[in-house]
Parts: structure tokens; sequence; C-alpha cells
């Protein structure tokens, strides 16, 4: 957490667009996370969550705009962007060939942690989630949830400034989620990091971030607190979640044909 | 062709574009396909697995062809004047077969993984398919890994056989132990595969459990090895029987011939030959031949009704091994160049294809070392033999070390958000390949002071060359490294990258052989001058590579 910054603001992106080939994944975007703040990014499969957060950590080279990362451009200076990044992806695919104890030995060397710290922390955050019982056990065996906890505790081992979580609790069993999201708040409140973090789970959403981004087909088509998105109509989130994405119609028709049988 | 195998056929060709595009980019082991529209993407994989399988075949056919020259008449009174005619083709044929039979092995522990990571199948078995379709789905898919090597097999060893001996009976004689040797490397590659799945790719952590995993490897490594050890020892070998042969009667010849890997070999020797040793009134041989023939193909037959089954099985095994109790959780980090270090050594752990990468100078240098040990009488003998047998070391391990690169495929996904340089990976990889040429060297040395004690010389041989194989090393991880930053993927395996892995090797082969060129040029006139010589050509070579290699890599995180 003491790695010194170009600006205070943990993520800012400007105009991100990213194509593969002729279809674009994301158009003309631009967010920001604040320090102590979970941001939250929703929207449909394919709407252009990954791509965001592929462009933050360096693994897609955006075809135009720019990300920052504590003042940082990932695509100019990569080492010092990733330093202070800590990131999820949504597929835990890793070195299948290593264990979980030689997968974060490797992190925490890549990373320069000290082996006391490194030690503690692994010990506490596997602790905390229930993945210290399979640590010895190649990647390769073990189940999604079980990577994606090993993920996590990657994640936070060098305590980064800022955590990029592609759907980080789609595979974790509920203790292990409410874990996850105590860990999140600590990191925020306590350490004034921020987290972006993508979820079809509008309940994570609600209760977990302070402000939301709602993505389209590649478009940011709206972006607040949970109160400022449901607005004056007050109903629920998923509600707000439709009427932004234009899609309320599109799903009374689907559930209609779906009784037609 | 049954209603089941035509519905297999057809499903999987469908399927069969899936397994490329795992083959290439090697998705469910974590890594990620380049930024491209999604039809491209199977398009391309798709080219690139027929590319590389043509890069093996023309491996393939490249032996055969030598194969051919030394079957020519004429040839075995250079290598073998001793020996009788039907023997040396025994021989040579029987060399082919089992160089054919460890590419075709190694080829396809190679491309198991992939096949085992696709998931075709259990996608499959959740669809109303009959399980019996789902099986030859499987076979089927597991026969197309091998198509086109296969076939290379199947038709160039008869035509070598024929062309090599002028009678086209010959072709048709040697064309059983053919089909035995591709039945035999498709089941060696599946048993081994399964073995390995479970004892070394499943096995947890450790440093007892990295040692039984070493030391399994160890124990695969060597029949691999045979065809390396062919290449090297082929000409001696039939040397050596030859000398045998001049030295007596039938019995030891008859033994000779039963110890063959092949002695279906034998045949077209007998038919193309007219009768010399085994004809007429000597018939033991020509009856243990038949016999270990008739056991050869009576094995092979039995492999080839296990093949029609196991794929299916075999891709459906946990790869859960033992389970490990848990132990303390005692992190030990190191600065990032041993730790890509430590990461490839336990990665190659678990990866037999790796594993053999590391264990093939060293097995190298054992027997060179023992064989320096047992013949060379004098400092001048033993000198040679050891510093061919650095010389190789050096090759070896600066050949192979671009295969390294392909580690990172692995996680590649994920590694690359981490803030590892390309400088740190590439000095990793670069401090491996060294390691393996210092350790190799020392064991030829070792052995070869046992016999002349002059550690002098033979060190200033090894540092000499020293430069020259880290100079190649990072030639060849800089322009890997350089590619992977630029195309977004690392160069993989044999069938995703071989054209790179090729194209690299290459120029590192020149640079790290240079030196030991102009030593070989210069050692007539004084060994002492020749190993000045070397060594300033070998720094020369470090100082500007490096310069470059690294400045390739400069600044770039992956």
């Amino acid at each position: 957490m003491d790695e010194p910054s170009r600006s205070p603001t943990p993520l800012e992106i400007r105009g991100l667009v990213v194509r593969y080939g002729e279809r674009v994944a994301v158009r003309n975007l631009s967010l920001a996370v604040r320090p102590g703040e979970i941001y939250g990014l929703l929207g449909s499969n394919g709407a252009g969550k990954s791509s965001t957060m592929k462009s933050i950590v360096g693994l897609l080279r955006p075809d135009a705009g720019t990300v920052r990362v504590f003042g940082f451009d990932p695509a100019v200076d990569p080492l010092e962007a990733k330093r202070r990044v800590g990131y999820v992806p949504e597929t835990p695919l890793l070195f299948e060939a290593l264990t979980p104890r030689e997968f974060l030995e490797f992190i925490a060397s890549v990373r320069g942690i000290e082996p006391a710290t490194a030690t503690r922390r692994a010990q506490n955050y596997a602790k905390a989630i229930q993945a210290d019982s399979e640590l010895d056990q190649p990647i390769a065996t073990l189940s999604m949830g079980n990577r994606q906890k090993i993920l996590l505790v990657a994640a936070l081992l060098h305590r980064p400034r800022l955590l990029v979580l592609d759907e980080p609790f789609h595979s974790l069993d509920p203790r292990a989620v409410r874990v996850a999201k105590e860990l999140l708040q600590q990191h925020t409140t306590e350490g004034g990091g921020g987290v972006l973090l993508s979820t079809h789970t509008m309940e994570v959403a609600e209760k977990l971030c302070d402000r939301v981004g709602v993505l389209d087909r590649g478009v940011l088509c709206g972006e607040g607190t949970i109160a400022e998105l449901r607005g004056a109509t007050s109903g629920t989130l998923e509600e707000a979640f439709l009427r932004l994405t234009r899609d309320a119609d599109g799903v009374r028709e689907a559930v209609h044909s779906l009784g037609e049988g | 062709m049954s209603g089941s195998w035509r519905e297999a056929y057809r499903l999987q060709s469908r399927a069969y574009p899936e397994l490329a595009y795992h083959a290439i980019y090697a998705v469910r082991q974590g890594n990620l396909p380049p930024s491209i529209p999604p039809s491209e993407l199977t398009t391309r994989a798709t080219r690139r697995v027929v590319e590389s399988k043509v890069l093996v075949s023309a491996l393939l056919a490249l032996v055969a062809l030598g194969t051919t020259a030394a079957l020519r008449p004429g040839v075995e009174g250079l290598i073998a004047p001793y020996l009788a005619r039907e023997l040396y083709v025994a021989t040579v044929l029987s060399g082919l077969l089992v160089l054919e039979l460890a590419l075709l092995w190694w080829t396809g522990l190679q491309v198991l993984p992939t096949f085992l990571s696709s998931g075709i199948l259990p996608t499959l078995d959740v669809l109303p398919i009959p399980s019996k379709t789902v099986d030859r789905v499987g076979f089927l898919l597991f026969l197309r890994l091998f198509d086109l090597p296969a076939l290379t097999i199947l038709i160039l060893t008869p035509v070598v056989a024929a062309i090599g001996l002028g009678s086209a009976w010959a072709g048709l004689a040697i064309l059983p132990g053919t089909i035995a040797v591709i039945v035999f490397a498709l089941a060696l590659s599946l048993a081994t595969g399964r073995f390995f799945l479970r004892h070394v790719q499943g096995s947890p952590g450790g440093p007892g459990h990295a040692i039984v995993r070493w030391l399994y490897l160890l124990l695969w490594a060597t029949p691999a090895f045979a065809m390396y050890g062919f290449l090297t020892f082929g000409p001696r070998f039939v040397g050596w029987i030859s000398s045998v042969a001049a030295s007596g009667p039938s019995p030891p010849l008859e033994a000779l011939f039963s110890a063959f890997p092949f002695p279906l070999a034998a045949v077209p020797g007998l038919l193309a030959v007219d009768a010399g040793t085994l004809s007429g009134s000597d018939a033991v041989p020509a009856a243990v031949i038949a016999l270990a023939s008739g056991v050869y193909l009576g094995l092979a037959v039995a492999a080839a009704a296990w093949l029609a089954e196991a794929p299916a099985g075999f891709s459906r095994t946990s790869m859960l091994g033992r389970v490990a109790a848990p132990r303390a959780l005692a992190l030990h980090p190191t600065g990032p160049v041993l730790a890509v270090l430590v990461k490839d050594l336990r990665v190659a752990s678990r990866t037999p294809g790796f594993a053999f990468l590391i264990l093939l100078p060293l097995l190298n240098a054992v027997a060179i070392g023992v064989w320096t040990l047992l013949s060379a009488p004098s400092f001048g003998d033993v000198f040679n033999i050891a510093a061919a047998a650095v010389a190789t070391a050096a090759l070896l391990a600066t050949f192979f070390g671009p295969a390294f690169f392909a580690i990172e495929v692995m996680g590649f996904g994920y590694t690359r958000t981490l803030p590892l340089s390309d400088r740190s990976l590439i000095l990793g990889k670069v401090t491996l390949i060294t390691l393996l040429y210092l350790l190799s060297s020392a064991i030829v040395l070792g052995l070869a002071l046992l016999r002349v004690f002059d550690p002098v010389a033979y060190l200033g041989f090894i540092v000499a060359e020293l430069p020259a194989v880290v100079a190649a090393a990072l030639l060849e991880l800089g322009v890997l490294t350089w590619v992977a930053r630029r195309k977004g993927l690392p160069i993989t395996n044999l069938y995703s990258g071989g054209w790179w892995v090729a194209a690299v090797a290459i120029p590192g082969f020149v640079v790290a052989g240079s030196p030991l060129a102009v030593f070989e040029l210069l050692r007539s006139v004084s060994i002492d001058a020749a190993l000045l010589v070397m060594a300033g050509i070998s720094m020369a070579e470090l100082t500007a590579v490096s310069a470059t290699a690294l400045g390739l890599s400069s600044g770039g995180a992956r």
C-alpha cells in the first residue's frame, strides 16, 4: 500500500474503446473509481465488463482512450500500474501444474513481498475463506470455487491499492462470499483503496457498492449511487437495470413466450 | 461404416476445430486468445495445427531419407565391415522403427494434455448421444492428433525399405512392423500419459513428492531417450554388432536378433538379400525371429484393441492422485528471476514434455560420460569425447531452450497482470538453460576425470563455451518474448508453435556452435590457442547478443 502515486484517484478511464475485429466491445467508456470507493460494473453477458477490466490490468491494449491507475497508464508504465493492482479474473485459470502454495510463493516473489509478511497474509486470508485445506494439491485438481479462493488470496497478498474483480463471487460458497465482502469493505474503509468489481448479482451491487455503472453493449448507460439509479421510481435495482438497458419489454416478451410453451 | 461410427465421424469433424482451438490457444490452461474475430480463431487454429503436423512429418521424412542412404549397397562396408548384409539391413530398419516410435510417442505426450483439457467428451456425455458413439468420437479425435505423422510413417517406411533395398517385396515386408510401431506409439502415449496424469501431474506439493515425481520422470525419459540415443550411438552400435559377428558363429547373432526392438525389421533384409547367415541349415535364428515377430504382432493386436476403448475413458479420468495432508503454510518468496526458474522447474516436474527437455541433456551427458570411462584409453581420446559431450550439451540446451518458453502459456492470462518484467522472465529461463549446460558438463567432467585427471583442460573448454551458451539462450528467449508481447500469444508446444521454435532455435544453434566450430578448426595448431580464440568469440557473442536481446525486452511487462 506504500507505492508512491502520480494521482490520488485509484482508477480513471477516459474514452475507452476495445474492438475484436469488427465487433466493438467497449464504446467510448469513461468512469472513475475514487479513493475508499467500491464501484460496481453491472451489465448483461457481453456488455463489455470483462474487456474493460482486461484493459485496466494490461491484458488488452485499448484501441482508443486512456486508462490511469493512480496516474499510471498500463499501456505506457505497465510495471508501475500492475504493482498497484490486485486482479481476480472471471475464469480462474492458473498454472495447472502448480499447487496453490507454489503459486502464492511465485506471486509473492514477483511482487517482492517479504517472506514473513507473505506467510502471515497468506495464512490469514486462506484461513478466513477456508482455502487452507487444499494448498498442496495441484491447481488442476481443484474445484472452480477453490481456484477462485486462491485467486482472491493472491490478489490481496500485496495489499493492492486498487482491486479489480471480475465476477469475484460467482463460484464461491456463501461463507466465503460473506468473508470476501467483509475483506473488500475493510480494504476501502481502513486502507482507503479502491475496488472495481463486475457482477450480475443485483444483491451484491446493492449491499456492497458505493456507486454503480451500468454497461449495455459497451456503452455506459447509467452511473450513480444505488439510490440515484433507482431514481424517482423507488423500484428495485433490477428494475432500474432493465430500464437503463431498455430491456424491460424484452424480458416481459421472453417470459410471455415461455408461458406459451 | 455402421450408423454409430458414421455419427461418431460426423461429431468428431465438428469437435475437431474445438480441439485445434485448445491446442493452439490453450484457453483452458489459462491463456488468452488474440483479439481477432471468433470465426478467424478456429480457422487460424486449424491451419496452425496442420502446419505443426507438417513440421513433425517433415522431421520423420528427414529420418527416412537418412535411412535410405544408409541402406544403399556398400555403405555397410564403411560402418560395419564384418556384418552380413541382412543383419546390417535389419539393424538399420530396426533403428528407423525405434526412431519413429519414439518421435510419435513423444509427440503424443506433447499433445495429450490438449486432448484431455479440451473437455469435449464430458460436453458430449451430457447430450442425448449413445455413450458408445461418444467413446468412438474420443477414439477418432485421438487418432486425428496423430494423423499426418502416422500416415508419413506408414507410407515412407515401406518406400524407404523398397528403395534402399531395391525390392518392392522388402517394402511390403516392413509394413507389419510399421503398423506395429504406430500402434505401439499411440498405446504408449496413452498409457504413459494416464500414468503421469495421476502420479506426476496430480502429485501433491512438498520436497518428498517432488523427488518421487522426478524419479518417475527419469524412468519415463529413459525409453524416450532412445530417439536421441539411436541417432548418437546407432552407428557405434552397428559397429559393435559387426565386431561381435566377426568374432564368432551364429549364437550371439540369434541372441541379438531376438533382442532387437523390432524383429519384424529382419524380414525385409532376408527377403532382399540372397541367402546368407540365416538361410539353409541355420534355421534356429529364423525360428527365433519368427517367434519374436509373432509375439510383437500379438502385442500390437492387443494394443490396438485396447486403443479402441481407452481414449474415451482416459479423457474422463480424474487427475487427482494421492490427497496430501495439509501442512503449515510458510511461503519463501525469492527474487523474480529465481521465481521464474523455480516455477519452471515445478511445472516441469509435473509435465513430462518439459521434464524431457531438462533430462535429455543430463541423460546424454551420463551416456557419453560412461562411454568415455569405458572406451577411451588416453588423454587425447578422453578429451575428444569429453569435448564432444560438452559441445552436445551446449547445443542440446540451446536447441531445446526455446521450448521452455512454452511453459508461459499456462496461466498466461493471469501472469500478464503481474508486475513481472520481460527481462526477469528471460533471465529466469536463461538461468535454467545455463544450469542445464553446466550440470551436464559437470557430469561429463566428473566421469572424464575418473579416467584421466586433467581438470584444467576440461574446465577451460567448459568455461570458454559458457558465454556462447548464455548468448544463444538470450537471443532465443529475447526474440520469443518480443514476438509474444507484440502478438499477445506465447509460443506453446510442438503442435502450436513449432515454426517459431525452429525459427529461433536455428540462430541460437549457430551462436552456440560457432565457438565450437572455431575450436575444431584450430585445435590441430594448439589446444591452448584454440581455447583462447574460442573464449574470445564466445565473449564477443555474449556482449553483442545481451545488448540486443535485453534491449528488445527493456521496460516491457508482459
